[in-house]
């Protein structure tokens, strides 16, 4: 991997110029990507990204360093750089930065395939993005595939973490990833558009769980039937039954980012944003009603946002944001874990090595209940099913947001019905939480890549839940 | 080893072994001190040299990227794909990397000052940040970003050449009880008076809120600040990419060059050749001449933007914007218009001026439908005042509607590179009639 004598060399010498805490990570990632569009091949890539990210605390002020060049000399100029540079700063610090206590470890894991990434060469894959064109284009009976680009990317992610508070932590995650975007065309109706990905950590066995060909076919096929014969939403005030997808991005957005200590604190103010939570609502403030409890756990197998130990070497652990209704635990790493008075949960994670580590999510999950689909459905009059969306954001302190509903259908006399198009979910988050009155029992899992830090940091997450059943919602329609 | 010594390398360690090959060189040197609360949260510095790799092999292309310290290492990274590169089909994408050509140069891009500054950028973050408690921030946040970059492209057909340029970036939003605003601005040049009006500029605009007034969903005259004009036109204009046609990413798919796509007094250029612009580029990741051009001329889309193998897909030429699997815009500029700020507040019976936004997203790009959420400061005009101020709406539209429904263009402009303005931008505010606003309604 590295040497690691380089890393432990770094550390000694940050603290021999000074610094009360020192952080060497060697960090690389490397990925292999195939582009196809309309089941031809666009570009094959690689990228190898490897270097050592320092940190280092200095009179109070953090200083962060970052180079690809491995050698002795290099790297301690680095250090030095980081050192002085920090100290400088450190007579503008108000509140010098501290870390917690919290326990770090000794420890070394491995994500091992089942199925090897060189077992599944990119004849392979280029064969995959084949049959799926092949296969949606040959579905659709009433409306043209316009576009459709399928991408593939397998990425082992390799890591050494050596702090000066006595943390030691390699580890290797392999994640693969499939994603396909496509456009349905019907002269008359206009078009529709679905990106739909597929990720994890593992090897190729993923792919076969995924029966990513058939799911395409079966997403294709529905969207043509909204795009051939869907109707408005209702306007009047309706029940809603929220799809998983959907349900795991708002759990994301308004549960998982409020709810991370950084931007509590206002440390992401000008960049992601800050939080409609504030300290002294933690343990205090409801959110929601008793359904609302959501779930963050970086140790769950298999998922993208999978570790064991964050990237300060803090052990990972499950996380409730909100417990029935309460904002319960935020994430930290030791320096918000500090300023709370707590113990670190384990959150800090940085993108590569250039990246310093900052909360962020893993896996963050709406908790199941115990209805089925058809329960769910039970008793609407009228209503909609959103399953599936495209566009969505959120406010910058994470209380409006919108969902646009992709393939959706009416909800009549406890049944799905015609198909709808572009509904409008727009409301707070205290709505969504505050409305949920029915959750069903069969948890799903999406995978995505979050955002935020300066400069930015995408990290693979998952996010996710069960259907939930929302009541007296009013709809919107896009434009 | 400068970075050209490093393509020089890693080109002759290649080119036997390829039909073709491009080799693009990245070295960096680079600082960026972040704020919150008033005080430095944290000071990175990055040193580091990417290689990129075009290379192409019986009509097969593969790109790679290496952050790997040396080219030694780079090269010994190709190997692993030398096995498989022919294992595919021809690509769409394969282009012979172009004719060699002399680009005219492009002096003016690099500032010594702000290298002398990366070892310190303390001064310049104190001078941002006092500049903006001074004004009327109860606390502030942002960043203070220096950089010297040089970059190298070397090809098989005989391009060799390298550019250095600098960069400076600096962007504050100032809070004082529930309101915010946010300011931003990006150069090659350091001003320090110009890092001053962040501050100042940001905490400034505080003084246009009076009180709270309410809000009601609907289609409204609308104001847009340069940040926003930056995020939208950074959508638009990466969807002129020849790319994002190909991909079905893009509104523009269904236009041809010509088309009435905006008002005609909107233009919208990708200014490569502006040395004031931190994305100035004298030629791009293929050795092909950069040159401003026009991406939507008085209203009507002028140019796509393209590299070699996009081009050859369109039967055109390049635009010298390679990117060379995506074609990219380098810096936009929009061309004023003759209207201040005050004058298109007076214009306004029932309209709002939203002064900073994020989080874009689109439902179907092929349709241009897209919404984005305001944050920091949204203020209410009525009948040719500022009223009050709303939070948080968010513009839900088409960008073609958007851009058609443009009244009038503000005179004064603004270099605008920040979190949510990647592609350096220089615009000025725009009215916009008629534009489609939401918020939950409780």
């Amino acid at each position: 991997m590295v040497d690691e004598e380089l890393l432990v060399g770094a550390v000694d010498l940050a603290v021999s110029q000074g610094a009360t805490y020192a952080e060497a990570r060697f960090q690389e990632d490397l990925s292999d990507f195939v582009l196809m569009r309309n089941g031809r091949v666009l570009a094959l890539s690689t990228s190898v990204v490897r270097g050592i990210g320092i940190r280092v605390l200095v009179s109070g002020a953090l200083g962060f360093a970052a180079t690809d060049r491995l050698d002795r000399e290099s790297v301690s100029a680095v250090v030095r750089e980081a050192v002085s540079r920090a100290r400088a700063i450190a007579p503008l610090m108000k509140r010098p930065v501290e870390f917690d206590e919290s326990g770090v470890g000794r420890a070394s894991y491995e994500v091992v395939p089942k199925v090897s990434f060189e077992s599944f060469g990119v004849e392979e894959r280029v064969e995959l993005g084949k049959e799926a064109y092949k296969a949606v284009g040959g579905a659709l009976r009433e409306t043209k595939l316009a576009t459709f680009v399928f991408g593939m990317r397998t990425h082992t992610q390799r890591k050494l973490v050596i702090s000066s508070d006595g943390a030691y932590v390699r580890s290797v995650v392999p994640r693969i990833s499939v994603w396909a975007n496509f456009v349905e065309h019907l002269p008359e109706r206009g078009t529709i558009q679905r990106y739909v990905d597929f990720g994890a950590s593992g090897g190729v066995e993923r792919l076969k769980e995924w029966r990513v060909v058939d799911e395409l076919v079966q997403e294709a096929q529905n969207l043509e039937k909204v795009l051939v014969s869907g109707v408005e939403a209702p306007r009047e005030e309706v029940e809603v039954v929220v799809g998983s997808e959907i349900v795991g991005l708002v759990v994301h957005e308004s549960a998982g980012h409020p709810m991370e200590a950084d931007r509590i604190l206002g440390r992401e103010a000008a960049q992601a944003g800050e939080s409609y939570v504030k300290p002294e609502m933690i343990g205090r403030f409801r959110v929601g009603n008793e359904h609302a409890t959501v779930i963050e756990d970086p140790t769950i197998p298999g998922s993208s946002g999978f570790y064991l130990y964050d990237d300060e070497g803090v052990p990972a652990r499950v996380r409730h944001l909100y417990r029935e209704g309460l904002l319960y635990e935020p994430l930290h790493n030791r320096h918000t874990a500090k300023l709370f008075g707590t113990a670190s949960n384990g959150a800090a994670r940085a993108m590569d090595y250039s990246r310093e580590p900052i909360p962020r999510m893993s896996n963050t999950y709406l908790k199941p209940g115990d209805m089925s689909f058809e329960e769910l459905l039970e008793g609407i009059k009228l209503g909609v099913y959103m399953r599936s969306y495209m566009e969505w954001n959120i406010d910058d302190i994470r209380w409006n947001q919108r969902y646009v509903g992709l393939e959706s259908y009416l909800i009549v006399d406890g049944e799905l019905s015609r198909p709808v198009r572009n509904p409008v979910l727009e409301l707070t988050t205290k709505d969504f939480y505050s409305r949920i009155v029915g959750v069903g029992k069969q948890l799903r899992f999406y995978p995505g890549t979050c955002g935020k830090g300066e400069p930015s940091q995408g990290v693979p997450v998952w996010y996710g839940g069960p259907d939930v059943r929302l009541s007296k919602i009013r709809l919107g329609v896009a434009v | 080893m400068s970075a050209r010594d490093v393509a020089e390398k890693v080109l002759g360690g290649l080119k036997e072994r390829f039909d073709s090959v491009v080799v693009k060189v990245v070295d960096r040197n680079a600082a960026m001190l972040k704020i919150w609360n008033s005080q430095p949260g944290v000071l990175q510095m990055w040193r580091d040299v990417s290689v990129h790799l075009l290379l192409g092999k019986q009509r097969r292309v593969t790109v790679l990227e290496f952050e790997v310290g040396s080219p030694e290492e780079a090269l010994d990274a190709v190997r692993r794909i030398e096995d498989y590169i022919t294992k595919v089909e021809e690509s769409e994408l394969y282009a012979e990397p172009p004719e060699p050509k002399e680009p005219a140069p492009l002096e003016g891009g690099y500032d010594r000052r702000i290298v002398d500054h990366l070892s310190d950028p303390r001064p310049l973050a104190e001078a941002m940040v006092s500049s903006a408690l001074s004004s009327g921030a109860e606390r502030v946040a942002g960043t203070l970003e220096l950089e010297e970059v040089e970059v190298a492209v070397t090809t098989s057909r005989g391009f060799d050449k390298a550019y250095r340029k600098t960069g400076v970036t600096a962007h504050l939003r100032s809070l004082r009880g529930e309101l915010s605003s946010h300011w931003a601005w990006g150069s090659t040049q350091l001003d320090v008076r110009a890092v001053e009006e962040v501050g100042s500029r940001s905490a400034g605009l505080l003084e246009l809120a009076k009180t709270k007034v309410g809000f009601t969903p609907g289609r409204y005259d609308v104001i847009l600040s340069p940040l926003v004009v930056g995020n939208l036109m950074n959508y638009v204009a990466s969807m002129a990419s020849g790319m994002a046609i190909l991909l079905g990413m893009s509104f523009l798919l269904k236009k041809r060059v010509g088309d009435l796509v905006a008002s005609e007094s909107f233009t919208l250029v990708d200014a490569p050749r502006d040395v004031l612009l931190p994305g100035l580029a004298p030629f791009d990741d293929e050795g092909v001449e950069t040159y401003n051009k026009p991406v939507i001329s008085a209203g009507r889309l002028a140019s796509l933007l393209h590299n070699t193998a996009t081009a050859r897909m369109f039967k055109t030429s390049s635009t010298g914007n390679a990117g060379w699997t995506n074609p990219r815009p380098w810096n936009l500029v929009v061309e004023p218009g003759g209207s201040t700020f005050e004058d298109m507040v007076s214009e306004v019976r029932r309209g709002y001026a939203i002064m900073n936004n994020w989080y874009t997203r689109l439902q179907n790009y092929v349709e241009g439908q897209f919404s984005t959420v305001a944050r920091d400061l949204v203020l209410a005009i009525r009948d040719g005042s500022i009223e009050g101020y709303v939070d948080r709406v968010r513009i839900a539209d088409r960008f073609e509607t958007l851009l058609k429904s443009i009244r009038a263009m503000g005179k004064e402009v603004y270099d605008v590179t920040w979190w949510e303005v990647r592609i350096p931008t220089r615009a000025p505010y725009i009215l916009a009639e008629s534009v489609n606003l939401t918020k939950p309604i409780a």
